[in-house]
Order: structure tokens, then sequence, then C-alpha cells
């Protein structure tokens, strides 16, 4: 898949079955207890940063991940 | 979770949102095709939504939201070495509280010196289900959100 492909089907047009469902993958996401991948992520006010900076600032990071609708 | 996030957060707890994409594109919050559009729509979370927590954005591809499994509302926690310790596939500030009350206890416990070894478990938690909110929410969208949502579980 190539990237514009993989940013279309992503960020797919309609709620359909076909079109969310694929992308549901929970149970194949990392293990509790064992080191987590890091992404860079872009603040809001600007900039970029990572996952990694900000968890390391903390005892503990609290990450929820939701959508405007 | 905005409460819990100040309610932790002198306890050395940090709360972030992550915007991944649109779960239910509608005629007011189209798909996203850019990373300008994808800065829009985060700023309605602050602005029409009331998200006081940092807002930090994904790329444009979901790469850290596909790694972490897609789901449209999940929470992890995450130490400060990087080790999620808690994940759920849904967000409820309940469950979550629960969850850091039990953690920042451990640190407690380690700190007197007791000896503590990791280990997993699951657990069935429940979060509060208001419809009505849900579907306000979606008809802020516009009628083909709500439609899309409606033909897709049947109702």
């Amino acid at each position: 898949m190539t990237e514009a492909d993989l940013v279309l089907r992503y960020n797919y047009d309609a709620f359909v079955p076909a079109k969310f469902e694929p992308w549901m993958n929970f149970d194949q996401s990392p293990k509790v207890g064992e080191r987590a991948p890091d992404f860079p992520l872009w603040p809001l006010e600007g900039g970029e940063t990572t996952l990694s900076a900000l968890w390391s600032q903390y005892s503990y990071l609290v990450v929820e991940f939701g959508s405007f609708t | 979770m905005n409460a819990l996030a100040e309610r932790f957060q002198d306890q050395n707890v940090g709360s972030i949102f992550v915007y991944t994409h649109e779960a239910h594109p509608g005629e007011q919050y189209l798909h996203l095709t850019s990373m300008e559009q994808k800065y829009r729509h985060a700023q309605a979370l602050r602005a029409v939504l009331g998200v006081t927590r940092p807002i930090l954005l994904d790329a444009l591809d979901g790469a850290c939201h596909r790694a972490y499994g897609s789901m449209p509302n999940m929470t992890w926690i995450f130490n400060g070495a990087g080790i999620p310790v808690y994940k759920s596939d849904w967000t409820d500030h309940h469950s979550v509280t629960n969850a850091l009350e039990y953690f920042l206890d451990v640190s407690q416990r380690r700190r007197a010196k007791e000896r503590l070894a990791p280990f997993r478990v699951e657990r069935l938690d429940y979060r509060n289900q208001d419809r009505e909110a849900f579907f306000r929410g979606l008809e802020r969208n516009g009628p083909k959100a709500v439609d899309e949502f409606k033909a897709a579980f049947s109702e």
C-alpha cells in the first residue's frame, strides 16, 4: 500500500464497516509490561514532539486517543 | 477526563489527548485529507468540546493510533520508562481513576521498600453509555454521520 493510499484509507470518508473495521486491531496492540513503540506527535499550538519525550516527563502519562466526531 | 487530569497533576501524572482521525465524517467535519485540515479539526476539540488537556496530533496516516490498536476512543497509561501499564479499548474516567490510584499506591509501597513483582491482569470494566449525548455529537456533524451510524448498526 502506498503512503497516499494509506492516508486515504485510514481517513475513510464514510462510517461503513468495510472501511472502519479493518483498522480496529486492539487485540494485536502492544502488551502491557513491554516497551511501547514511540511516535512523533504535533502539539496543537505548534512544533513537534514524541510520545517518549512526554512519558519520560512523568511518573505516569495518561493518553486518550479520540476524534472530534 | 479533564477533571481527572487536574486531580492527578500534582502527583506527577501527565494527561494528553491525541487527535486521530474523524470516526464519523459528516457534512460539518469531513474526512481528513491534509495536516492543515487536521489542525483545524483539532482546534474544535478545544473550542467546541472543551478539551483542556494538551492536544497533540497524530500523523496524517495515523501511525501512532494504528500501532496502538486504532480504537476510536481508547486510553493508555505509560510509566516514565515508556512501559504501558494500562490499556483500555474505550475511555471511562472511573476506570482510569481506579488504575491511577492503584499505580500511585504501588509507587508508595515501593518507596516504603516493599518488594513487588509485576503481573498481568485482565478485567472487564464498564462505561457510561449516554446514547442521547452520543447522537447529539453525531448530529453536530450533520445527517450523514447519523445515518451512517444507524445503517452500520441496523438502528
